[in-house]
C-alpha cells in the first residue's frame, strides 16, 4: 500500500463550496411561503408583567398572529444541564421578566419587517422590581431575589469541609481575587431556525420538518419530540451549514420552542433568524466567574495546597454556565501540578442578566486561568521564575494514568514536553534579557513574557454513531452522528475512510446532521468529534473491510485471510496480482447476493481524554497609556496523535484568538439597572485581523490510550492555554513595580491604573475575603455529581 | 409610536435641488455615506420624515487646491482623501486612516463627521488645529464657519435647519508638521477614548482635543505656550521640560466624562501623554524640513 494519508496536511475538501458562497444556511433555504417571527423582549432586567395588550399588533398589516405565554401551552425550557430545577424558565415570560431581552411575546407576520414593526405595537405593562446584576452583590443578605421561594440567589453551592486549613503548612500563601469576566459567544451566524409543517420542501412523510442552526442536531430532535409530545420519527430535523457555534448553539432554546408552536398552530412554515442585537442579548453568555484563589507554597516553591472559592454567574433562570463553578472548573482545578491538598467552594449565583451557558472550553478555561494566574502571583511572591515554579511542581510522565484529588483521571501527559518546545520557540532567555534591558534603560514600553501550562478535559464518556457504505459506483458514504460546522470533519473523517478502504478522498461522500440519514448522534461539543466520531468512522470502515473481505473471498475463491485491501480501489488476493475485485464490483456482487456493502458502529471511548500544552505570550506594555500590544504568541498544544496538522493548526489559531481576545478586549457589562452597556459590536470588542499577532502554533504528540486514533480534543485547547499566558505577560511586564494582578480584560485604562497605583507606592492588594455566603454552603459528599459536565 | 411610517427618500441631482428640498423640509435628514445615519435608523434612535440623499451631487464629491488651501467637498469619502490628499493634508489623512474599517472609509465622509458632530469624531481635532473653515449653504446663500465656532454642543453644530455643509477649507501643509493620535480600546473599528491633533506652521501652533469635553475643542493656553517657546526655524531637539509642560497644559484644558470606554481621569492623563508624543513627532517633522532647507 502507498504511504498512508493519515498524519498529513490534506487540504479541506469542504472549502471550495464555502469559498464560492455555495454553502446553505438556514436563512437562505428555499422554503416556500415562510412567515417570520419576531420577539417582544423585556427592556427591564427585573419586573413584574402586569398586562400585555396585543390588540393593535394583531391588527397591523401583514401580521398573522401574536402569541403570549397564555396562548401557547409550552413546556419549560430544558437546559443542557440543570443547575436548579426550581428555577424554571418558560419560553415566554408571563409573570416576571428576569433579564433585559427576556422574551415576552412573539409576532408572526408575512415578512420580517412587518413582524419587527408589529413588535413595537405590543403593549406590555411592567412593574419594575429591584435588580441585581453582579454575582457578588447577589449574595448579600438584602439582595433582591429572582426566585423568592428559593430564599437566596444561590441556585447551587457546596464546599469542602477543610477550607483554608489546608494552607496551614505553607511558608507563603499567594492570594488573589480573580475575575474571569463575562463574554459573549458572537458566532458569525446567530441563532436561526425554520420550521415547516409535514415533510416541508424536502418532502417525506413527517409531521414536522425543522431546519436549525445547532451543533447537536440529534439532541435538538429528541428534545423537540419530548417537548411537543411527538414521536421523534414523525419529526425530520436537518442542520444545514452553521456559521459558528462555539458552545452557544446547544439544545432547544426558548425561541425554538415558540417557532415550533407557531407552526403547529398556523400550519405554515415559520422562520426566525435573530438579529445581532438579539444575539448579544439572548444567546447564553459565558465565563462570568469570580474566583478567590489561595495557593500555599514552601519557600523553595513546592506547592502545599490550593484553596478556592468560586462564584459562577448563572445570569437569569439558573443558566447552566453558572454551574461550571461546581463542575468542570473544580474538576480541572489541579491542573498540571502535584497539589497535595485542594479545598474548593462553589456557588452558582442568580443575577438579572442574560443566562450563561457554554463557550469554547466551558468551565475549563476558567480553571486554567485561575490556577495559572495564582501560580504567577506565587512566583512573584517568592521571586522565582514562573517557569521554574511550574517545573518544580509538574506531574511527571511516569505518573499516568493519574487520578487527581478532585476526581479526574488524566489519561496521558508529559507536561514539560510542550513547555520545552514553547520556550525554545520563544527564545525565552533572550526575551528575559531584553525585558531587563528595557527596564534598566528606563524605557516606557516594557516587555512582558507570560507562560501558561494547562491540561483540560475533552470527549467525556459518551458514544458516537458512524456508518460507512459502499455503492455500486465505487463511491463510499460516511454517515456520522457528530455535527461539524467548520472544524473540518468532512476532510478528517474521509481521510480515515480513505486510509481503511484504499480509495481516494474524491470518492468519499460525507453525511451528517440529518435525522433521516443518520439515526443517532451526540453532535459536536467538548472537543469530542475526532476522538469519538472519528474513532467510530474508523471502526465502521474496518468493519466494512471485514465484510468486504468475506465477500471478496467468495468471489475470488480464496481464503479470507489472504484477502487484502489493494490501495488502488479494491481488494485482491495476497501474492496474486491478477486476482482483484474493485469496490464497485464488490458492491454489485453484494447486492446480487442479497446483502449490502455497509457497516455501522457505536464507538464508546474508555474515558475522557486530557489534552495539554504550553503557551508563551509576548506583549509590549506602554506604561504611559497602559496600552498592551501582543507581539508574539507561541502555542504548543498536545492533542495526542495528529491526523491532519492543517486542521489542528486551524483550531489552534481560532482558539488562541478567542483566548487572547478574552484577556485583552472582550467584556459584556451591565449597568446597575441591568442594562447591557456593551450590547453592540461597537462596544463589545471582538478582535479584527489588526489586533492579533501572527500565531506560532505547533504541537507535541503524546498519544491517548483511550481510542484507536490516539487522539485528544483540540477544539478548545488553545482558548484555554492562551488567556492566562497573555494575562500573565501583561502583569509580568510591570511586576517589578509591585503590580501583582490586573483583572481581564486588560484595557489601557486598567493597566495604567495598576501601574500608577504601584508607582505611587500603593499597589492594589489583589486579595479580599470572599463573600460570607461560602461559609453557609453544604459540605460536599460522595462522588462529584457534576463531574460529567466536563463533557460540554 | 407608529411602526410602519415610511421614510421618504429625496434624491436630488444638484446642490440647488438639495438646498431647495432642505428649505422646504428643514426636518429632512441629509444622507452622505450613511455610516452614522443608517446606524441611528437601525436602532430606531431617529425616524425622520425624509432623507435627502446627497450622493448623486457631483460637486460635493470633488476637491480642489489653490492659494495654499484645499477645498474638500463634503461628500469626498475618506478613502479618496487618504489616497489623493495624503501629502497635502497629512493631518487630516492621518485621522482618516483611523476611522472605522475599509468599508466605513469607503463610504464615510468629512461632511458626515461634521454633520454628526460627535465629540469623538476623528476629523474634528485636526480641522480645529489646522484652522479649517466649514463652508455651508442654503437657498439664502453661502457662508463659512471657522471650525472654532462650528461645534456648539454634544452632537450639535452651528448649521441652521435649512443649511447643508458643502465643503471644508483646510490650509495645506507646506511642511508636513501635522500629527493626529488617538487612544482606543482596539486598533480597528474603534471609537476614540480620546484623541489629539497638533499642527505646527511658521510660528503658528494649532492643538485640539477630541472625546475629552462636550465638544471637540482647541487648547488655547497650550497653543500659546508652544508658539512662544518653540525654537522655530532651528532643528534643535525639544527639552523634556517643554514637552512635559505642554502635556500638562493640554491635560488642564480637558473636561471629560466617565463612560464605558474610559474614565475622565484616564482621558485627562492619556491626553497629556498624547500631547507630549505628538509634539515630539511633529517637531521631528519640522526639524526634518529645516534640515532639508539648509
Ligand atoms: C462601524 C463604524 C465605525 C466607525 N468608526 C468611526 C471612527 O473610527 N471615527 C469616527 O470619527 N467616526 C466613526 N464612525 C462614524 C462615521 O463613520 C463617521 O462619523 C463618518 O464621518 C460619517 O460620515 P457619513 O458620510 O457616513 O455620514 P452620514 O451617516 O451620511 O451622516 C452623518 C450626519 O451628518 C449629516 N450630514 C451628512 N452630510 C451632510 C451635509 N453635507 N450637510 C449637512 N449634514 C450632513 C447627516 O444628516 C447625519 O446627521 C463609525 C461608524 C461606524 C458605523
Amino acid at each position: 500500500m502507498p504511504g498512508s494519508v493519515l498524519g498529513t496536511e490534506v487540504r479541506r475538501v469542504e472549502d471550495p463550496e464555502l469559498l464560492r458562497g455555495e454553502a446553505t444556511y438556514v436563512d437562505n433555504l428555499p422554503i416556500p411561503g415562510a412567515a417570520h417571527i419576531a420577539f417582544v423582549r423585556s427592556p427591564f432586567a427585573h419586573a413584574e408583567i402586569t398586562g400585555i395588550d396585543t390588540g393593535e399588533a394583531e391588527q397591523a398589516d401583514g401580521v398573522l398572529a401574536v402569541y403570549t405565554a397564555a396562548d401557547l401551552d409550552l413546556s419549560p425550557v430544558r437546559q443542557l444541564m440543570v443547575v436548579n430545577p426550581d428555577c424554571v424558565r418558560m419560553p415566554l415570560a408571563s409573570e416576571r421578566v428576569r433579564f433585559v431581552g427576556d422574551a415576552v411575546a412573539a409576532v408572526v407576520a408575512e415578512t420580517a419587517a412587518a413582524a419587527a414593526d408589529a413588535v413595537e405595537l405590543v403593549d406590555v405593562d411592567y412593574e419594575p422590581l429591584p435588580v441585581v446584576a453582579d454575582p457578588e452583590d447577589a449574595l448579600a443578605d438584602d439582595a433582591p431575589l429572582q426566585f423568592p421561594d428559593l430564599g437566596s440567589n444561590i441556585a447551587a453551592g457546596e464546599r469542602d469541609e477543610a477550607g483554608a486549613d489546608i494552607l496551614a503548612d505553607a511558608d507563603v500563601v499567594a492570594r488573589a481575587r480573580i475575575e474571569n469576566q463575562r463574554v459573549a459567544v458572537v458566532p458569525m451566524e446567530g441563532n436561526a431556525i425554520a420550521v415547516e409543517p409535514g415533510g416541508g420542501y424536502l418532502g417525506g412523510d413527517y409531521d414536522l420538518t425543522i431546519h436549525v442552526s445547532t451543533q447537536m442536531p440529534h439532541v435538538a430532535w429528541q428534545v423537540a419530540a419530548k417537548q411537543f409530545g411527538m414521536d421523534a420519527d414523525r419529526i425530520h430535523l436537518v442542520t444545514p451549514h452553521v456559521g459558528g457555534a462555539f458552545g452557544g448553539k446547544i439544545g432547544m432554546i426558548a425561541e425554538h420552542q415558540v417557532v415550533i408552536a407557531a407552526v403547529l398552530r398556523l400550519d405554515r412554515p415559520v422562520k426566525w433568524v435573530e438579529t445581532r442585537s438579539e444575539n448579544l442579548q439572548a444567546m447564553p453568555h459565558s465565563r462570568a466567574q469570580v474566583q478567590y484563589a489561595e495557593l500555599g507554597l514552601k519557600s523553595d516553591g513546592t506547592i502545599t495546597g490550593l484553596h478556592c472559592n468560586v462564584i459562577g454567574d448563572c445570569g437569569a433562570y439558573a443558566g447552566f454556565g453558572g454551574g461550571f463553578a461546581l463542575g468542570p472548573t473544580r474538576l480541572m482545578s489541579q491542573g498540571v501540578y502535584r497539589i497535595p491538598k485542594i479545598s474548593f467552594g462553589s456557588i452558582a449565583a442568580l443575577t438579572n442578566t442574560t443566562p450563561t451557558g457554554a463557550f469554547r472550553g466551558a468551565g475549563r478555561p476558567e480553571a486554567a486561568a485561575m490556577l495559572e494566574r495564582i501560580i504567577d502571583v506565587g512566583a512573584a511572591e517568592l521571586g522565582m521564575d514562573p517557569v521554574e515554579l511550574r517545573r518544580k511542581n509538574f506531574l511527571q510522565p511516569d505518573q499516568f494514568p493519574y487520578e487527581t484529588l478532585v476526581g479526574a483521571t488524566y489519561d496521558s501527559g508529559d507536561y514539560d514536553l510542550p513547555l520545552r518546545e514553547a520556550l525554545r520557540a520563544a527564545d525565552y532567555d533572550e526575551l528575559r534579557k531584553e525585558q531587563q534591558r528595557r527596564v534598566d534603560a528606563g524605557e516606557t514600553t516594557l516587555l512582558g513574557i507570560g507562560v501558561s501550562t494547562y491540561v483540560e478535559i475533552t470527549g467525556g464518556g459518551t458514544s458516537e454513531f458512524a456508518a460507512v457504505e459502499m455503492a455500486d459506483d465505487g463511491r463510499a458514504t460516511i454517515k456520522v452522528g457528530t455535527s461539524g460546522h467548520g472544524q473540518g470533519h468532512p476532510t478528517s473523517f474521509s481521510m480515515l475512510a480513505s486510509d481503511a478502504l484504499g480509495i481516494p478522498l474524491e470518492r468519499i461522500d460525507f453525511l451528517q446532521s440529518d435525522t433521516a440519514q443518520v439515526p443517532r448522534g451526540g453532535g459536536t461539543g467538548g472537543s469530542r468529534s475526532l476522538q469519538i466520531g472519528g474513532s467510530a468512522v474508523r471502526e465502521a470502515s474496518e468493519l466494512l473491510v471485514e465484510k468486504a473481505k468475506e465477500l471478496a473471498a467468495t468471489k475470488l475463491e480464496a481464503a479470507v485471510e489472504d484477502i487484502e485491501v489493494t490501495g488502488d480501489g479494491g481488494l485482491g488476493v495476497l501474492g496474486v496480482p491478477s486476482a482483484t475485485v474493485s469496490w464497485a464490483e464488490l458492491a454489485t456482487y453484494a447486492a446480487e447476493n442479497g446483502t449490502t456493502l455497509a457497516a455501522d458502529t457505536d464507538f464508546t471511548p474508555d474515558g475522557a481524554s486530557f489534552p495539554f500544552g504550553a503557551h508563551v505570550s509576548v506583549v509590549d506594555v506602554d506604561t504611559e497609556t497602559g496600552k498592551v500590544t501582543p507581539t508574539r504568541h507561541i502555542a504548543v498544544d498536545d492533542c495526542g496523535r495528529v491526523l491532519n496538522p492543517l486542521l489542528v493548526r486551524g483550531q489552534q489559531h481560532g482558539g488562541a484568538v478567542q483566548g487572547i481576545s478574552q484577556a485583552l478586549w472582550e467584556h459584556y457589562t451591565y449597568d446597575e439597572d441591568g442594562n447591557p452597556s456593551t450590547g453592540t459590536l461597537a462596544d463589545y470588542l471582538v478582535p479584527s485581523a489588526m489586533e492579533v499577532p501572527m500565531l506560532e502554533a505547533s504541537n507535541t504528540e503524546t498519544d491517548s490510550p483511550l481510542n484507536p486514533l490516539g487522539a485528544k480534543g483540540i477544539g478548545e485547547s488553545a482558548t484555554i492555554g492562551s488567556t492566562p499566558a497573555v494575562q500573565n505577560a501583561v502583569v509580568d511586564a510591570v511586576k517589578h513595580l509591585g503590580v501583582r494582578h490586573i483583572d481581564m480584560p486588560l484595557t489601557p485604562q486598567r493597566v495604567w491604573q495598576a501601574i500608577r497605583e504601584a508607582q505611587n507606592g500603593a499597589p492594589a492588594d489583589p486579595w479580599r475575603d470572599p463573600p460570607e455566603a461560602f461559609a453557609t454552603l453544604p459540605v460536599r459528599e460522595g462522588p462529584d455529581p457534576y463531574a460529567d459536565e466536563a463533557a460540554v | 409610536m407608529q411602526g410602519s411610517d415610511a421614510v421618504e427618500l429625496v434624491r436630488p441631482d444638484t446642490l440647488e435641488e438639495a438646498l431647495a428640498a432642505k428649505a422646504e423640509r428643514p426636518g429632512a435628514v441629509p444622507l452622505a455615506g450613511g455610516t452614522d445615519v443608517m446606524v441611528e435608523l437601525n436602532y430606531d434612535h431617529r425616524r425622520p420624515e425624509a432623507l435627502v440623499d446627497l450622493t448623486r451631487i457631483a460637486e460635493l464629491a470633488t476637491w480642489s487646491a489653490s492659494g495654499g488651501h484645499v477645498r474638500l467637498g463634503a461628500g469626498v469619502p475618506y478613502t479618496r482623501l487618504i489616497d489623493e490628499l495624503g501629502d497635502t493634508l497629512p493631518g487630516l489623512a492621518m485621522a482618516s486612516r483611523t476611522v472605522g474599517s475599509p468599508q466605513i472609509r469607503n463610504r464615510g465622509t468629512v461632511g458626515g463627521n461634521l454633520g454628526a458632530a460627535s465629540p469623538a469624531g476623528d476629523t474634528h481635532p485636526v480641522l480645529l488645529a489646522a484652522g479649517a473653515e466649514i463652508e455651508v449653504a442654503s437657498v439664502r446663500g453661502a457662508r463659512r464657519i471657522p471650525a472654532d465656532t462650528f461645534y456648539t454642543g454634544v452632537k450639535r453644530n452651528a448649521l441652521a435647519p435649512d443649511e447643508l455643509i458643502t465643503a471644508v477649507h483646510v490650509p495645506s501643509a507646506a511642511v508636513p508638521a501635522e500629527q493626529f493620535s488617538k487612544v482606543g480600546t482596539r486598533n480597528a473599528m474603534v471609537i476614540a477614548v480620546c484623541s489629539f491633533a497638533l499642527v505646527l506652521r511658521d510660528g503658528h501652533v494649532g492643538a485640539a482635543i477630541g472625546s475629552a469635553a462636550p465638544t471637540p475643542r482647541r487648547v488655547p493656553d497650550a497653543e500659546a505656550f508652544l508658539a512662544a517657546e518653540l525654537p522655530w526655524g532651528t532643528d534643535a531637539p525639544l527639552p523634556d521640560s517643554l514637552k512635559r509642560r505642554f502635556g500638562e497644559l493640554v491635560a488642564a484644558a480637558t473636561e471629560p466624562i466617565d463612560d464605558v470606554r474610559g474614565t475622565a481621569e484616564y482621558r485627562t492623563h492619556a491626553l497629556g501623554v498624547l500631547a507630549r508624543r505628538t509634539l515630539t513627532w511633529a517637531w521631528d517633522d519640522h526639524r526634518g524640513s529645516v534640515r532639508a532647507c539648509a
